[in-house]
């Protein structure tokens, strides 16, 4: 019998991503260049993957990455090469206005599974395709459903239909179940949870309607493909350039959700990259669920009782601005010990977390974009293609490219080219003044 | 009296039950939905979109029944979707318990739950019922508003769904699951049957049975009842333990369609469910409302939802959509009751 849970998820996906190399039925992709970041920061995942596996000399670290067996997502998490051997440099993507956020874009990934503008497929027939998300409240995922909808627009025979389902799965399953009734071609999601999207994906694939997820997982094991971003390289990242900068010290947590992909493979990519090292201590330890409001509160409750706290880890760009404001307003950001700053490191490239780094209060941030909607549709429109016989499906993986940290000085760390806030073109979300 | 008139009599009572019938607005609402909908859409009477859209009625529905007992005594129950959720995860965590002592290993990879749904699906009824019976014991005997009695269990309901399940999801596997989230006979999904099987009951309570009346009595004039000698803090209890039961079966009939639970589900859907109580007719004041019209508006309301969404109304004008209607009901129901009051 077949059982669905996370990790049988996990493993399954990675089975999905290796086995059509394996079969011949996808291309194998060209050898990337060894030194695109998207290489450089893979080697390092497997360098610092491969020595936790061995053992981590700092016990507190270890212990916290026992404790929540991060050691099975970050397994499971697939890090390979890109769809189609891309080889993605800053600079790439096009730049347009956002058809929700009225703001310009500068979309990176529009040359990866690159599709012409103009009429796809048959151009006599009309596609239909749904994309269904949560969050015209949010800047991440306006910017989400901005690039899928700039994508569909390029092409005059797609007929595209937005809906978000406001953070209710229950509903999302309803709009699926509505498309796969009135014949859909194809649907795009960006599910908030695993679980409740396994079943009505499953549903349109059943009906013959190809599926692909953008950024988060489904419990379907049948989904045409999955979109994944490159949250094995944000939580290393944050760890790299955290060893950079400092020998140790007392650290604060923000987490996100416990068991949500995005907080197992960050976090524990972080801890991968400084367990070795014995001078950090985990002082706090908080789930904030991405939320700007609940970060400030555990940050300021965290330095009340934590006189010499040395940084501030957030897995998310909401949570850093969180921190950082507890800390501005408690008047501790130069209260490390020995009168040092507080480390703030963050994901996420809001123009408001770019805009604190250039300002010199948050230290790191690992981007992680939000404008990769128009690759899901080009997958999508890729498998109705090979439904029709017209091209070849796309893999059920696609990986997007691993992105380099963004720091206030240009930085070399461990072959990791940083970029500074000015040279990073793709940061979302309203202007920051 | 002769059998003639007797069937006379039955006669001209069913076709007055018809006549009735036919003068409720929410009736021909629903008439003007399908035609609209026939005409609007060709997918609209596809036997997969019809099913869709009875079977999405079906949790929300049964929240609406347990709401329309609650409103009937002139209380409110704002904790209906947490518990909907809660009594899953409860049903489930406990028969995973119980397993444990029995040796038995009914949760597997981490969170598929393989154990005996029958006895999930029973412990998950009791929670509903016994969560429905702490909030009237708390608003019946403690007196406590229930606005505040049953706000309070939303939030700890909420909690402790995220510390049973420590925020992960529990898969639900099995052929009787699937039996509920997924078959349909003649066009009927399951879940919206047990919906069907649920009104029958709650029809019968209230319009067959002396108990029954006594629920309007106490929502129409509270004291009054008191003083006819009905023991209304029993009643209020019944209300909530019957919204509480109703609850743990929407729960069920949710979960089984989405194969799994956890603790975020079914945020909001408590004002939903007094929306459609209230565009069904109820009462806000208590005293006023029937099952049967708020079965029709669960259907009226499901039957918008499918037609906004075949043709690809937006949420947000949705959200608007629904706001007007329930400030027209709300303005019907608060006319209704100051004409009963005169």
């Amino acid at each position: 019998m077949i059982t669905f849970n996370k990790r049988n998820l996990l493993l399954g996906a990675l089975a999905f991503a290796v086995t059509p190399f394996l079969s011949g039925t996808w291309a194998l992709p060209a050898a990337a260049d060894d030194s695109s970041v998207h290489t450089v920061l893979n080697g390092l995942i497997g360098k610092y993957s491969d020595a936790a596996r061995t053992g981590m000399s700092n016990d507190d670290v270890s212990d916290l990455f026992g404790r929540d067996g991060f050691r099975d997502y970050l397994d499971a998490y697939p890090v390979g090469d890109l769809a189609g051997g891309f080889i993605w440099e800053p600079g790439m993507g096009a730049t347009f206005t956002g058809p929700y956020s009225k703001l310009e874009i500068k979309a990176p990934f529009t040359d990866y599974l690159p599709m012409p503008e103009g009429p796809v497929l048959d151009p006599s027939k009309t596609y239909r395709i749904g994309f269904v998300f949560h969050g015209f409240n949010h800047p991440w995922l306006i910017s989400l459903a901005d690039t899928a909808a700039w994508e569909a627009a390029r092409h005059p025979n797609i007929e595209f239909e937005v809906i978000d389902a406001e953070f209710d799965d229950n509903k999302m399953g309803q709009v699926i179940d509505t498309w796969i009734a009135q014949q859909y071609d194809g649907i795009v999601l960006w599910p908030a949870r695993e679980a409740p999207m396994g079943p009505p994906v499953d549903r349109a694939i059943a009906a013959g309607i190809p599926v692909v997820s953008l950024d988060r997982r489904t419990s379907s094991e049948k989904i045409s493909s999955e979109v994944l971003g490159n949250f094995y390289a944000n939580g290393l990242q944050q760890g790299l350039f955290l060893k950079q900068i400092s020998d140790g010290g007392k650290i604060i947590l923000n987490r996100k959700d416990l068991g949500s992909t995005a907080d197992s493979i960050r976090t524990g990519g972080f801890l991968e990259a400084i367990g070795n090292e014995g001078g950090y201590e985990v002082a706090g330890n908080y789930h904030t669920k991405s939320q700007r409001t609940l970060a400030f509160k555990a940050t300021a409750d965290a330095l009340q009782g934590i006189d010499d706290v040395s940084v501030s880890f957030n897995t998310g760009g909401e949570e850093a601005i969180g921190a950082l404001d507890a800390i501005r307003e408690a008047g501790r950001l130069n209260s490390a010990p020995g009168g040092g700053k507080i480390v703030i490191l963050a994901n996420d490239d809001s123009k408001e977390v770019l805009k604190e780094i250039a300002d010199g209060n948050i230290d790191m941030v690992a981007p992680y974009t939000p404008l990769i909607g128009d690759i899901g549709i080009r997958a999508v429109i890729q498998h109705i293609g090979a439904k029709e016989g017209l091209n070849e499906a796309p893999p059920k993986l696609i990986m997007t490219p691993n992105l380099p940290m963004i720091t206030k000085e240009a930085m070399d760390i461990e072959g990791v080219k940083t970029v500074t806030p000015d040279q990073w073109l793709y940061a979302y979300g309203p202007k920051a003044e | 009296m002769s059998a003639e008139t007797d069937l006379a009599a039955q006669a001209s009572t069913t076709s007055r039950s018809i006549l009735r019938l036919l003068k409720d607005p929410l009736i021909w609402l629903i008439v003007m939905a399908f035609i609209v909908g026939i005409i609007t859409s060709p997918y609209f009477l596809t036997p997969l979109n019809l099913a869709n859209t009875i079977r999405n009625s079906a949790a929300i529905g049964l929240l609406s029944l347990g709401m329309t007992m609650v409103l009937l005594t002139g209380r409110i129950d704002l904790s209906v979707a947490a518990t909907m959720v809660f009594s899953v995860i409860v049903g489930v965590a406990i028969t995973t318990q119980i397993g444990a002592v029995l040796d038995e290993r009914w949760i597997v990879r981490g969170n598929s739950f393989v154990g005996p749904p029958v006895l999930a699906i029973v412990i998950t009824l009791l929670t509903g019922i016994g969560v429905g019976i702490l909030n009237g014991i708390g608003v019946a005997y403690l007196k406590v508003a229930s606005f505040i009695m049953t706000l309070v269990m939303l939030t700890a309901l909420r909690g402790l769904s995220y510390i049973f399940t420590n925020g992960a999801p529990f898969y639900l596997k099995g052929a009787t699951f699937d039996w509920i989230g997924d078959t349909v006979y003649l066009g009927m999904p399951t879940g919206f049957l047990i919906f069907l099987a649920a009104l029958t009951v709650m029809l019968l309570l209230l319009k067959g049975t002396v108990a029954g009346s006594r629920f309007y009595a106490i929502g129409g004039n509270e004291i009054a009842a008191m003083y006819a000698g009905i023991k209304t803090a029993r009643y209020v209890v019944a209300a909530f333990a019957i919204s509480g039961g109703c609850a743990a079966l929407a729960g069920i009939v949710l979960t089984a369609r989405l194969k799994s639970v956890e603790a975020p589900l079914g945020g909001g859907y408590e004002l939903t469910a007094i929306a459609i109580a209230v565009i069904g007719g109820v009462s806000l004041a208590g005293g006023i409302g029937s099952p049967w019209r708020t079965f029709l508006a669960t259907v009226l309301f499901a039957l918008g939802l499918n037609l906004f969404g075949l043709w690809g109304v937006s949420t947000s004008y949705q959200n608007l959509i629904i706001g007007l209607v329930l400030i027209v009901a709300v303005g019907i129901s608060s006319i209704q009751q100051r004409m009963k009051q005169e």
